[in-house]
């Protein structure tokens, strides 16, 4: 009985005091007047005691107050006895009205505290919702909700943690102990809760016996968790269901930070990307304005109708053919930019003979002083590319070729599908290239040429490889192959 | 050949470039350094072919070709210095009819300016029948032929190739691919302007990795090979 305190004693203490005051009462009037049934008036303090203690106490006082009316007014009056049916009849039907009427007292209690439990939670919700929606800020929000769920009497702390990049970081609320941080990046990682169970909305703490004074609980929720230290000795039913609800903002808050955050990322990516594109535009203007007008020029002064000599007309030419090289450079340079300032290749499924078509065609004074084989399946599969940067690579790789072909030689151009990949190949007949040079090819500024920016097959490398594909130079018995593969497109479903 | 050319550019040097080389070759050349010098010399000197350089101050490229297409049927050549293809497809749906990117060469311009030349000579004439090559494309009578046998194209087929033909030498970029078989309410997937040319090239036994007939344009479209 070491729980009983005072105050649980006291409505038991009332029942017995209250039913003899109304004993004292009905004796006193029913001296002076003549009224049938006063034993109702025991029904008052019933349905009081009732709505007010609950069902025990109304017992109680039903109990007393039977035994009372029965000792004091009920003939043989000074006994228990009763002296005839009419009298039996009397009482049993006091005692039973007594006990229906404490009953339902109580029963209205209960579900009236129901209610207004109920409707103080919600209320609670929903003023804590309104303004954490409201507030443009979601850590405000999450702080507040924090603030509401150290105010039920059950949490001693409350704190949310996110968990971006894998390691849990608090958000809102109480700071964390190492040891405390350590269990919630252990229960959020492995999305096991510690001390409680969500189980349909509802939460429900794990029972452990001896339950300790204060418990730690963790809630992984769907990007983040909750971790609240709990007097474990209380647990309040309303307090929980407050505690789930609270829960369930908490998870949605923590997604919407989430969400912000990595809008947020994402935005200064954009403004970084975008930043980066028109650096390299207005450099680009800038650098290829003045090398048009030399092209321009020196084009001009070498025209047929110039009047210039033989030997002038080779040594504008000859200028010319610098300002184009340094147009090379130039183009080289940007290119490596924009490649290296990110920006994933926009993916299309292409055919891969059409590209080979438009790059053959744009370079037919390049390729003229060879025999150019083609030979590229019809029935190739798309492949899966960026078109302009396939282009690009297939450009460098023909380029590099006819660099390195003797006039008159051969250069092959090919394709076949290997396993759901494209295997593309540039052969030429020229020098194969030594063998301490095969593995440095592709590196950035490592050229074979005098005069070469070094960045050509570097570019064919960088755009290859963020296709997802693999590119190797080696030599064959004629000569030097650079070999590509690119993965092939799934082909749509045909449609006209 | 020869012709009125009227140079639209910022830069003094390419203009005084391109005034000099230009007239080297025959044509008569002047030379504006803004748009809004430019329009007036439209409605008066009527050139043959305008070079407009894109990068404008004031009121750019792209602006001016939009202004100066309802009054002039001068062929207009953009002049660029960006790689990207966004830049050649809107001045292409514009109604340029070429282009080139800086920095070139006289003689590279030169080729460029007598295609466009000849090419509108070939629309003032209205020819009903195109050949090219072997390919024989009858725009009256709707028939297409080669070395001499009938080829049979579905309608969708046939509206393409008429299409690359009436703009033969021309980029036609996809999306005027598109409105001109589809409607202008075509969407913008060149999916299937891409598997009616593949069918096409099948029946032409025009190889796409080394075309006779039709040559794509990276980015841009497809463009019928003139002669």
């Amino acid at each position: 009985m070491s729980r009983l305190s005072r105050k649980n004693v006291a409505p038991y203490l009332l029942a017995v005091a209250g039913a003899a005051l109304i004993t004292l009462v009905i004796g006193l009037l029913e001296e002076r007047v003549q009224v049938a049934n006063l034993s109702a008036l025991y029904l008052l303090l019933v349905l009081w005691l009732g709505s007010r203690n609950g069902i025990l106490p109304a017992a109680v006082a039903s109990l007393v107050s039977f035994l009372l009316y029965d000792f004091f007014f009920v003939p043989p009056v000074g006994s228990l006895l009763v002296s005839g049916p009419r009298e039996f009849l009397e009482l049993a039907i006091l005692l039973a009205a007594a006990l229906i009427t404490g009953q339902l007292a109580a029963a209205l209690r209960q579900s009236q505290s129901v209610a207004t439990g109920l409707a103080a939670e919600s209320l609670a919700l929903y003023e804590l919702a309104t303004v954490a929606l409201r507030l443009p800020e979601v850590t405000g929000a999450l702080e507040l909700l924090c603030e509401r769920a150290r105010a039920l009497p059950l949490v001693k702390t409350f704190s949310l943690v996110s968990a971006e990049a894998g390691e849990p970081a608090l958000v809102a609320g109480d700071q964390l102990d190492a040891d405390a941080l350590a269990q919630a990046s252990w229960s959020i990682g492995n999305r096991r809760s510690l001390g409680c169970v969500m189980k349909e909305g509802r939460l429900t703490l794990t029972t452990t016996s001896p339950r300790p004074q204060r418990e730690l609980l963790v809630l992984p929720l769907t990007s983040g968790g909750l971790v609240a230290i709990i007097e474990g000795l209380r647990s309040e039913l309303s307090d929980l269901h407050m505690l789930s609800a609270l829960s369930g903002l908490a998870d949605l808050l923590l997604e919407r930070r989430r969400a912000a955050v990595e809008a947020e990322r994402a935005r200064t990516l954009q403004v970084s990307d975008s930043l980066k594109a028109a650096i390299l535009s207005s450099i680009s203007h800038e650098l290829k304005s003045p090398l048009t007008s030399l092209r321009a020029g020196l084009t001009a002064l070498a025209s047929p109708g110039s009047g210039v000599n033989a030997e002038q007309r080779d040594l504008l030419l000859g200028l010319d053919g610098q300002a184009l090289r340094l147009d090379r450079l130039v183009g080289d340079l940007l290119t490596m930019s924009r490649i290296e300032a990110g920006g994933l290749p926009d993916l299309q499924p292409r055919s891969f003979g059409e590209i080979v078509g438009g790059v053959v065609g744009a370079l037919p004074r390049q390729l003229s002083p060879f025999h150019l084989v083609v030979d590229i399946p019809e029935d190739l599969a798309p492949v899966q590319c960026d078109e302009l940067q396939l282009n690009r690579v297939l450009t460098n790789l023909l380029e590099n070729a006819a660099e390195f072909t003797p006039p008159g030689g051969t250069i092959a151009i090919g394709a076949m599908a290997d396993e759901g990949r494209l295997v593309a190949w540039v052969d030429n007949d020229g020098q194969p290239i030594p063998h301490a040079d095969l593995e440095h090819v592709f590196d950035k500024f490592w050229t074979r040429r005098a005069t070469g920016s070094g960045l050509g097959l570097a570019i064919c490398k960088r755009i290859i490889e963020a296709h997802g594909g693999t590119i190797r130079a080696r030599n064959l018995r004629h000569g030097p192959r650079f070999a590509i593969t690119l993965p092939l497109a799934v082909a749509p479903a045909v449609l006209q | 050949m020869s012709g009125r050319v009227l140079v639209v550019d910022d830069e003094r040097e390419i203009r005084r470039a391109l005034k000099t080389g230009l007239g080297y070759h025959g044509f008569d050349v002047r030379t504006v350094g803004s748009a809004e010098e430019a329009l007036p010399e439209l409605g008066t000197w009527r050139p043959d072919v305008v070079l407009l350089d894109l990068g404008l101050p004031g009121i750019d490229g792209f602006d001016l070709l939009a202004r100066m297409r309802p009054q002039t049927r001068a062929a207009v050549i953009v002049v660029s210095v960006m790689p990207g293809q966004g830049d050649k497809v809107r001045a292409l749906d514009l109604g340029a009819d070429d282009y080139v990117v800086k920095p070139f060469g006289i003689e590279e311009l030169v080729a460029r300016i007598h295609a466009v030349l000849r090419r509108q000579v070939d629309v003032t004439e209205g020819q009903p029948v195109v050949r090219i090559d072997d390919l024989e494309i009858d725009l009256g009578r709707r028939l297409v032929s080669l070395a001499g046998r009938e080829i049979r194209l579905t309608p969708t087929e046939y509206e393409v190739l008429r299409h690359l033909a009436r703009h033969r030498g021309k980029p036609v970029t996809h999306t005027s691919l598109l409105k001109a078989v589809w409607g202008d309410y075509a969407i913008g997937d060149t999916y299937n302007t891409r598997y009616v040319i593949g069918q096409i090239r099948r029946k032409l036994g025009d190889d796409p990795a080394s075309p006779r007939f039709i040559v794509s344009e990276p980015g841009v479209g497809y463009r019928l090979l003139a002669d």
